[in-house]
Order: structure tokens, then C-alpha cells, then sequence
């Protein structure tokens, strides 16, 4: 859906249209909403890791002064999830718990103090069970099973063979096989969880305010959990301060308020502490990746086999679309004429795993690049040579049905190549002057890709993907609504952008309105990377439609062919014609000429993902589909101290093919936070549990990099002009998060002659891997 | 949201009279400075407290004095203030080292030196919510009969985390104490003791009100080990001073914290002799620092790392003073 681009709006920097609100303070968060009548929710919560539930006895704590309503898991007996096929989740556990911090109970009260005393009155008695914390302890024959007809804790195994792997590896010049530990991470998303919820007792309507990034999910789970029709529930999303996946799935406090409302026949707020946040967890799994690839002797891959184990937590959630993304999205980046995949998705005892920014292709595509590099420079090869030696020609399908349409890695790697001075100065930086005291500098590289939304949706609903309403009316002003949820990423200034310039108007004329199920269209949310692609193009579409309302409305008034009609920054004109001349209409003038024919003017616009891009037909083939990848490359230096193991990054050199930039601003933004985001898992992020509660559960233990960590970025970007994008973009905020992982441990290969088989690369894990490397030398050389 | 802070009483005294009256007519009131320690210990359960006595209000506490040299610093004067302050160079680099290494700005801003100094030992079982400690049974340290991190140990293991007391125990310093008896001082290292759960030998109703630092000459400095570079509290850190004798020997004094319930000094035997090799003193120094130090299972990052690192890190800080 390539537009030629008419007054510019898109393709300019511009700054976030609701970016005054959130840096004055003036924007609404859900926590922040006026809770003066509101009740205050809070959760009690499973002590044991595992364990059936004997009794929950809230008569004491119902007696407490102040206290309006407690519920249990009594109060629900339908699961929730975020697929359909594999939603096995309560609320609040019943009959069993599988995790610490798994809820119970909750109780709505005058205020907190009153709503604590009342957790510490609920008797509960459990009767525990053995608990797994590990993918390896969890599928041991004596196991803890967490749910029934589950042996092994197995939730999911997908085995896929693309080609003939067997083949490929005879036909190697070298075959190198490693094993990779990356550890749990959290979204760490800076607003923590909270919820509004409201039942009207007369009506029995119930409103949500809530943090979500994908409404519509909410709003189809309460009706499910309240049984409820869902014509009777509201859902608001205020601003959101931060997502990443963490807010994709419904969440079980978002269900539990609106419990706790309905029970208690009015207002509950509820906000969760930094702690219960990372309890609700759904961050990215730990996961173990055995890979093996077979390259020939020009550096061309020839198979890869890729083993992918995942310690999954204690509900199902997103995992079966993980574990498949895995698999999938080995793909779509070189090219690879066989592949076989055998992914394993464990239950363990611990918060469940979900989405999290680059779902599913971040530790896999890391072993993929650290391989990679390892195999280049056992053949004398550059890093960038072997990657250069694997492009895909688009347009073209890979071997497991993904369709590429738009290519712009080669660009990518060459601007990285040029801009870190990589030919001057890789392998010279670890003996170089520039280091400090005890420490050698590395300059590593990876790629990394990513999909602009899925093309096919969890929740099938033969709907199109994306709607965006259009208002024109007396006022001149344009209103935008859509359902897509602005989580900080810019997807609504990228709506007024699309609108701005199909109109060719003033983009202070559009105003965009979001994420209210009783006024804006349903949207199916922010999650992989869909919203610029899917929304944009629909906003496009919408555009065209009020565009031609008003082109026929000026050739009405000016007495013309609709086809002579020229629309440029907001004036319209007849073909030809002198600019001072009579002939040209304002804006405003149109748009009275428009409503006089037919009054306030609302259009829609719809996208419909093609069925070619829907990947192949094998189970599970839906997964990693997407109508164009974005491709990254980067290039990182680091500086690794020998003696303390403080790996620091010195500097980033990145670059992203996002087919188009709509709004450039906002582009290097995104790709700064995902060179961010991807260099906390890098360094430093992980969770931690003892005994299944969480070491790691605020922001001083959680530690994500300070700005004292954060390097200088380069950002470049590469526009390939995605023939099905809007304006030919593509998605912009996920593609160069996984390729930070590898890079960085490449760069420290480079550094300290380190291959480190493992995630983050935290202090002591560098030292404790250095001291065995020199250990292992010293044997070899005394041996020699 | 932040977890849930209980009701307490403020009592903001405007002179140390008044806040030592305060003390004593409200038993069990704590003291209270900048509060970025005890507020979040509250907001967790970790400190039950009808008031608290705010001694942010007392001009006496917010004095600093270089005088010939000599140093005394009041406890309420803040971390920023030290970080930043033009006279703390040469040998008393390591104070405003120190200080600038604390947290991150905006606790700078706030924290003061009598709080670090007195600020509440650390552990992975202790600095957690109330839930997460019910759901561990609790432990020696709050509430609690084992220690989680020595379950065979009859005392708390928890970490002592101040970076100001190892900057001024390399430079002698002693501190000066107001208590109902009235005033006494004693040397800095003599304010602890090796005792999660009792690391300071304060005696009920006393404040701590000033350091004293006596003449120097050399230099020293002050780094610590941790996972990032702002933030967290040190896995270790080490201080060390130095100077020369009449000889040209190299004398250097080192103290270490964040390794055991109290902050350290590292006894060094000899002086590094004007022409002697620097290499082997420098690996008996390293020894010696790693048989000092007592790190324990009180963070997620293991003992054995902050042992090696705080060795490394003190000869290389030695080593940079020559």
C-alpha cells in the first residue's frame, strides 16, 4: 500500500503528539485517576510454591471494620488466557497453587491499612507438594506434576524439519555445535500494574480503567470470568507508561478487581506493588539453546539444528506461541536451506513466562550469532563476510512458507561496517592504549530481524485486523479514533501522521482519540509490532476515504471534473491553475462544502492481512508469519575488566531497515530502547528465585542498566520501501533488540579471547569464566 | 506503587537538646535524617515505629569544618554536599569518592554522612517485603530465630553497606556522640560490631552528631564493586590511604565494607620500601585483603566473586596512589 507522499507530514522528525502531557505531568496514568470513592483492592498470595489448597477461611478478616468484600477462587471457576486452546489459569488459584505469589484472595476495604490487616485475618491452610524451579528438575521422572495429563511438565514440544538437515551437514566444510544458558527476564516496565474497576449494581455495567496494551483481550476475559455480556462491559486504557509484552495477555489482578467491584457493588482501585509486578511476571523464559549449524567453504550456511528448552513458569500463558517463534524465526533473516527445530516448553514452579519485546526469537537468534561468529573466525573469515554471504534476495518465501518482501540487511551491515571503523580497528582495540587499567577493549557484531505484526491473530475472528474511524465535521477539526493502545511506543502521533498526509493538512488539525470501547473501533492491540503496519495502513485507508469526500465536495463548488481537483497543504485547486487565482478553496471552505452535502462526515479504514503473507501450512505455520520483517545489524564496543569482570559498553553502532521511517523521531527512539533493552539482558538483567521467591522483585535488585551503563548509540536508518507498508514502513521497535546479546559477547570474544556461552554477562560469571579460560591455558601450555 | 507505609509520628527538633528529650520520651522512637534508608525499611515492614525523630531541622548538624587541615564533619551534612565539596582533595579524596559513589543523585541530594554511617545492614533474606519474609519464616535478623544465610551460625550474617565508613577509617577518624549522659568520642571503627542485628554500639537515646578527621597528609581514594554503575549498593568497596615516611616508604592504611556486618580495616604489616619490588607487596596485599574480608550468601552474587574482586580492586587502588 505504497501512497506517494504529498505534503510531507510523514517522513519528519516529530515529537510524540501526547509528549507535553507526559513530560509537564499533566497525563492520567490508571493510578492516578481520582480514587477519593474508590475502595482499595489487594491480593493475598500463595506462600509455597506448590500445594493443594486445604481451606481458605476469610470469616475473621470479613469481620473487620472497614472491610466490604473478600474473594476467592470460589468466586471464579472459569480460566482465562491468552489463547484460546491453552488458557488453564484461575484468577485465583482453587484448588491447587503452582507458584509463590500466585493469588488466593483478595479484599476490598476502606483504605490499605484496613485491606492488609484483613490479608493477615485470612486463614489459609496448604498442603504442599514437591515444587521444580528448572526446566531440567521440572521434566525429571519424579517431578512434582503441575497439571494433570502433563508428564515430564510438558507443555509443548514443537518439532519442525525444514529440508534435509542430514543432507546439509554432509555437505559442511565445518559443523560447530554449543550450548547457550540465557537467563528470566522481566519488562520491568517503569508504571507498575494497576486497575480501576467500577460495577454499577443497578445497570450491572461494569467499567475498566486498566494498564493494558491489548483492551480488547481484557474486555473478552471479564466477559468469560464474570460471565457477563460483554455489551455490558467498558474498557479505558489511560496512558501506559510502558509495556514490552508485559501487558499483551489479561492480567489476574485485572480480573480480580473487577471481582472484588462487582462484589463489593462499587469502586475498587487497585495498585500493585514493584514486587507483585514482577510476581505477575510474563517476561522472557529462560532458555537453553543447543545449536548446530554446518557452513561451506565460501561461508555459506548449509544446515541448522537448533534444540530450544524453556523453563516456562506455572501456566501456560503465551507459551506455545514462544516455544513456535523460536522455531520460526530462525528463519526470514538468511538464507537457510534446511533447518530442523525441537523446541520443549516446561512448566516450572515460578510466575509464568509471556511475551516480552522480540517474543521468542531473542535467545535463539543469540545462538545463532555468537555461533556464527565463532565458525567465521575458526575459517579466517570477517563476521560481516559471513553474514554477507547468507543475504536473502526478496521477494522471495522461506523454506517454512514466511514471506520477505523487503530486504535491507546488506545496507544495514554496511553502514555499521563504515560508521565503527570496523576494518581499522576489530582486533586491535584488546592491545590498543585506549583501555583502562586492567581492562582490553572488543568490537563485536550481530543481526538481528523482526516481525511487523502477526498476520494472523490469536483470537480468529475472520474480522479485519485493523479499523480507524475518521470524524469531519462543523469545526474543521479531524478526529481520528482507533483502538490501538499508545503504550509510549508513538503508534497514535503515527496515526495523525497517516492522516495529516493523505489530507495533506496541518497535523494540529487531527486529533486522536484511543483505546474506549464505547467510542473507538476494537482493536486487536500493540503486541509483535503490528501497529504502525496494520493501524497505519488502515488510517491510510480511512484518510483516502474522507480525502475523496472532500475532493468531490471542492469539485462540486468549483465546478470541475472530480479528476482536476488538486489537494496541496490544505487548499484545493483546480489542475493547472494560478495560485492566486479564484479557483482555490482552503480547507475549511471544503470541508462546509462537504458537510452541507450529507452533514458530520465519518469514514472508515480497514487492513486485511493478504493471505500469501500467512506462512505455511504446517501446525503451528501461522506463527512468525507477518507481512515484512525488519532487519537490523549492530556493532558494539566494549571495554572488559580482567580482574573484576565489569564488562562495560563503550559504544553502539546500530542501523534498522524499517522500510520507511513515517516519523524519523521516532524510529531512532525506538531503536535506542531496543539496543537498551537488549543490552540490560546482555549485562545484567535476570530474575533470581530462592526456593521460588523472587531475589530480584524491586528495581534495586532487578538491575536493569542505569544510565551511568548507557553508552553512546549511533542510529542509522535504512529505508527498503516495503511494497505492502504504509508509506512502505515497516515495524521499527523490536528488530535490533536481539541482535545486542550477541554482539556484545562477540565483543568480548574479541576483547579477552572469551566465548561466553551465557546471559547476562554479570561480574562474576565474567571473572569466574576468565579464571577457568586461564586455568585452561596454563594446562595447554604446560602439557605442550 | 510503593508498598504501603504505615502511620507514624514526625517530631522535627530544632536543637540537639530538644531531639535528645524527644528520644527519651518516646520509646522505641527512631531517628531519621535523610530517610532514604529507614522510609523504605518501613514501607517493607522492616522497622515498627509510632515517631520518628527528624533531626533535618538542627543547623548544628550541617556544618562542615576544614581547619588546618584538620576535618570535622556534622552527620547532617549531605552526601552531595561531600561529593562536591572543593576542600575534600588529596587526602581526603576518598571521603567525597565516597560520597559521589552512593546510590544515584537523587538519594545524594538527601542521604546524609550520619546516616550512611549508621545505616541498616543488608541482607537478601532481610531487605524484602513482608510477605516474601512470612513466606520464608522469617529470619534472625526481624521477627525470625534462624539466619537463612548461616543456618548453623548463632548471629545475623547481614552486610554492612555504608561507603562512608571505610573512606574515614583509613583517615583515623573518630565520631562524636550526644546521648543523655552526654557527649563522648570514639574512633570510627569502634562504632561497630560484627552483628547483623546489632552492628552498632549506640546506646539508647545517643546520636551520632559529628566526625572528626585529624590531620593528613597523602592521599586516598575510595571504588567499589558492584553489578552497575549507579544504584546499588557496594558488593564491596575499599578504601585506602597513603603517604610516605621520612624513608620514602610507602605506607598505606585499607578498610573494606560491604563484606561482613561491620566495615573493616585491613591490618598491612610493612610499608612498601622506597626501592623494593612492588609486584610481590602488592600480591601479599591481595592475600591479605581476601583473608580479611568474610563475604556471605546475603547477595545473589556469590561470596567468592566479592572476595577476589575487593582484593583486586584494593591493590589496584594502592597501586594508582604511589
Amino acid at each position: 500500500m505504497n501512497t506517494k507522499l504529498r505534503n510531507g507530514a510523514a517522513g519528519q522528525p516529530l515529537p510524540l503528539i501526547d509528549g507535553i502531557e507526559k513530560v509537564t505531568g499533566r497525563a492520567v496514568f490508571t493510578a492516578d485517576l481520582d480514587g477519593a470513592d474508590c475502595l482499595t483492592g489487594r491480593i493475598l498470595r500463595s506462600p509455597v510454591s506448590h500445594g493443594r489448597i486445604v481451606r481458605i477461611d476469610v470469616s475473621k478478616a470479613r469481620e473487620l471494620d472497614g472491610v466490604v468484600a473478600i474473594v476467592t477462587g470460589t468466586d471464579c471457576a472459569l480460566t482465562y488466557g491468552v489463547i484460546p486452546i491453552a488458557m488453564n489459569e484461575y484468577p485465583m488459584a482453587r484448588d491447587k497453587v503452582r507458584y509463590r505469589g500466585e493469588p488466593v484472595a483478595a479484599v476490598a476495604a476502606v483504605d490499605a491499612a484496613t485491606a492488609e490487616r484483613a490479608l493477615e485475618l485470612i486463614e489459609l491452610e496448604i498442603e504442599e507438594l514437591p515444587a521444580s524451579f528448572t526446566a531440567a528438575e521440572a521434566r525429571k521422572v519424579e517431578a512434582g506434576q503441575l497439571h494433570e495429563g502433563k508428564p515430564g511438565n510438558l507443555e509443548r514440544e514443537v518439532h519442525h524439519e525444514f529440508g534435509n538437515v542430514a543432507d546439509g551437514f554432509a555437505k559442511a566444510a565445518l559443523v560447530h555445535q554449543e550450548s547457550f544458558d540465557c537467563a528470566e527476564i522481566n519488562h520491568a516496565q517503569l508504571e507498575p500494574h494497576a486497575a480501576l474497576a467500577e460495577y454499577d449494581p443497578e445497570r450491572h455495567r461494569l467499567t475498566m480503567h486498566t494498564v493494558s496494551q491489548v483492551p480488547f483481550y481484557v474486555h473478552l476475559m471479564l466477559a468469560r470470568c464474570l460471565e457477563m455480556e460483554s455489551s455490558q462491559i467498558r474498557v479505558v486504557k489511560p496512558f501506559v507508561g510502558g509495556g514490552f509484552g508485559a501487558r499483551t495477555e489479561t492480567l489476574n489482578f485485572e480480573i480480580i478487581v473487577a471481582l472484588l467491584a462487582r462484589a463489593a457493588g462499587g469502586k475498587v482501585m487497585m495498585r500493585l506493588t514493584r514486587e507483585e509486578c514482577f510476581l505477575t511476571h510474563r517476561g522472557r523464559p529462560n532458555t537453553k539453546v543447543t545449536m548446530k549449524i554446518g557452513l561451506d567453504r565460501a561461508g555459506r550456511i548449509t544446515a541448522v539444528e537448533c534444540e530450544a528448552v524453556m523453563a516456562g513458569g506455572a501456566y501456560a500463558g503465551y507459551g506455545l506461541v514462544t516455544i513456535l517463534y523460536a522455531g520460526a524465526l530462525l528463519h526470514g533473516i538468511y538464507q537457510l536451506p534446511s533447518v530442523k527445530f525441537d523446541g520443549y516448553r516446561v512448566y516450572t514452579n515460578t510466575p509464568p513466562c509471556g511475551a516480552m519485546r522480540g517474543h521468542g526469537t531473542v535467545d535463539v537468534r543469540h545462538a545463532f550469532e555468537c555461533i556464527l561468529d565463532r565458525m567465521a573466525r575458526e575459517m579466517g573469515l570477517d563476521p560481516f563476510e559471513v553474514r554477507r554471504a547468507n543475504l536473502l534476495e526478496a521477494p522471495m518465501y522461506t523454506a517454512n512458507g514466511l514471506m520477505v518482501n523487503s530486504y535491507g540487511l546488506a545496507e544495514c551491515l554496511d553502514k555499521v561496517q563504515t560508521a565503527s571503523d570496523w576494518h581499522d580497528r576489530r582486533g586491535r582495540l584488546a592491545s590498543g592504549q585506549e583501555s583502562r587499567q586492567g581492562s582490553r577493549r572488543g568490537l563485536g557484531m550481530a543481526c538481528s530481524h523482526y516481525v511487523s505484526g502477526a498476520a494472523k491473530p490469536v483470537h480468529w475472528t475472520g474480522e479485519p485486523h485493523a479499523v480507524v474511524s475518521m470524524k469531519l465535521d462543523f469545526d474543521g477539526s479531524v478526529t481520528v479514533l482507533t483502538g490501538a493502545s499508545d503504550i509510549g511506543q508513538g503508534s497514535s502521533t503515527i496515526v495523525a501522521i497517516a492522516a495529516a498526509e493523505i489530507l495533506s493538512i496541518d497535523i494540529g488539525r487531527v486529533r486522536v482519540v484511543t483505546n474506549d470501547s464505547v467510542i473507538t473501533p476494537k482493536d486487536n492491540g500493540s503486541y509483535s509490532s503490528r501497529v504502525t503496519f496494520m493501524v497505519g495502513n488502515a488510517a491510510i485507508e480511512a484518510a483516502k476515504a474522507l480525502r475523496e469526500k472532500l475532493v468531490n465536495a471542492a469539485a462540486i463548488k468549483l465546478e470541475v471534473a472530480v479528476e482536476d481537483i488538486e489537494c496541496e497543504g490544505e487548499s484545493f485547486f483546480v489542475k493547472g491553475a494560478n495560485a492566486a487565482s479564484q479557483s482555490v478553496l482552503s480547507f475549511q471552505d471544503v470541508a462546509i462544502a462537504a458537510l452541507a452535502l450529507e452533514g458530520t462526515i465519518t469514514v472508515k479504514g480497514t487492513f486485511t492481512t493478504p493471505v500469501k503473507a500467512q506462512g505455511g501450512k504446517h501446525r503451528g505455520g501461522a506463527v512468525g508469519s507477518t507481512m515484512g520483517f525488519s532487519y537490523a545489524a549492530q556493532v558494539v564496543e566494549v571495554e572488559v575488566d580482567v580482574d573484576t569482570g565489569q564488562v562495560r559498553v563503550e559504544k553502539v553502532w546500530a542501523a534498522l531497515d524499517c522500510g520507511f521511517a513515517i516519523n524519523p523521531l521516532a524510529v531512532e527512539g525506538q531503536i535506542e530502547g531496543s539496543v537498551w533493552m537488549g543490552m540490560g539482558q546482555g549485562l545484567s538483567e535476570e530474575t533470581h528465585y530462592v526456593d521460588g521467591l523472587p531475589a530480584h522483585a524491586s528495581f534495586l535488585d532487578y538491575r536493569f542498566p542505569t544510565i551511568a551503563e548507557s553508552p553512546d548509540i549511533d542510529v542509522q536508518i535504512v529505508e527498503s520501501i516495503d511494497p505492502l507498508g504504509p508509506f512502505g514502513a515497516k515495524e521499527a521497535g523490536e528488530g535490533a533488540l536481539s541482535g545486542f546479546p550477541p554482539a556484545l559477547v562477540n565483543a568480548v570474544a574479541d576483547a579477552v579471547g572469551l566465548d561466553a556461552n551465557f546471559l547476562p554477562l554479570t561480574p562474576d560469571r565474567v571473572q569466574a569464566a576468565l579464571i577457568k579460560l586461564r586455568k585452561a591455558a596454563r594446562r595447554k601450555e604446560a602439557a605442550s | 506503587m510503593s508498598e504501603f507505609l504505615p502511620d507514624f509520628r514526625l517530631v522535627r527538633p530544632q536543637s540537639l537538646d530538644q531531639a535528645i528529650t524527644a528520644l527519651q520520651s518516646e520509646p522505641g522512637a527512631r531517628l531519621c535524617a535523610g530517610g532514604t534508608d529507614i522510609i523504605v525499611n518501613m514501607r517493607r515492614g522492616l522497622v515498627e515505629v509510632e515517631t520518628l525523630v527528624d533531626l533535618s531541622g538542627i543547623a548544628d548538624l550541617k556544618t562542615l569544618d576544614l581547619d588546618g587541615n584538620a576535618l570535622r564533619i556534622g552527620a547532617g551534612v549531605t552526601l552531595r554536599e561531600l561529593a562536591q565539596h572543593p576542600g575534600l582533595i588529596g587526602p581526603y579524596q576518598a571521603i567525597a569518592q565516597a560520597a559521589g559513589l552512593v546510590a544515584g543523585p537523587g538519594h545524594r541530594q538527601v542521604a546524609t554522612l550520619g546516616g550512611n554511617l549508621c545505616l541498616d545492614t543488608r541482607c537478601l533474606y532481610y531487605n524484602q517485603s513482608h510477605w516474601w519474609r512470612k513466606a520464608n519464616d522469617f529470619c534472625l535478623k526481624y521477627h525470625g530465630d534462624i539466619c537463612h544465610v548461616a543456618p548453623k551460625g548463632n548471629r545475623c550474617r547481614a552486610a554492612f553497606s555504608g561507603d562512608m565508613a571505610p573512606a574515614l577509617m583509613v583517615l583515623d577518624a573518630s565520631v562524636e556522640i550526644i546521648g543523655p549522659d552526654g557527649a563522648r568520642r570514639v574512633p570510627l571503627a569502634k562504632l561497630y560490631r560484627e552483628d547483623g542485628t546489632d552492628f552498632l554500639m549506640l546506646k539508647p537515646g545517643e546520636i551520632l552528631t559529628a566526625v572528626h578527621v585529624p590531620v593528613q597528609r597523602g592521599k586516598s581514594t575510595y571504588d567499589k564493586i558492584r553489578v552497575r554503575g549507579a544504584v546499588d549498593f557496594p558488593l564491596a568497596g575499599v578504601a585506602v590511604a597513603w603517604r610516605q615516611d621520612a624513608d620514602g616508604a610507602h605506607l598505606f592504611q585499607l578498610a573494606v565494607t560491604g563484606t561482613n556486618s561491620m566495615p573493616i580495616n585491613v591490618d598491612i604489616p610493612a610499608p612498601l620500601g622506597k626501592d623494593e619490588d612492588p609486584d610481590p607487596y602488592f600480591a601479599t596485599l591481595e592475600k591479605l585483603v581476601q583473608k580479611a574480608v568474610s563475604p556471605q550468601r546475603t547477595s545473589t552474587i556469590a561470596p567468592h566473586y566479592r572476595r577476589l574482586s575487593v582484593s583486586a580492586l584494593a591493590s589496584r587502588l594502592a597501586r594508582a596512589l604511589i
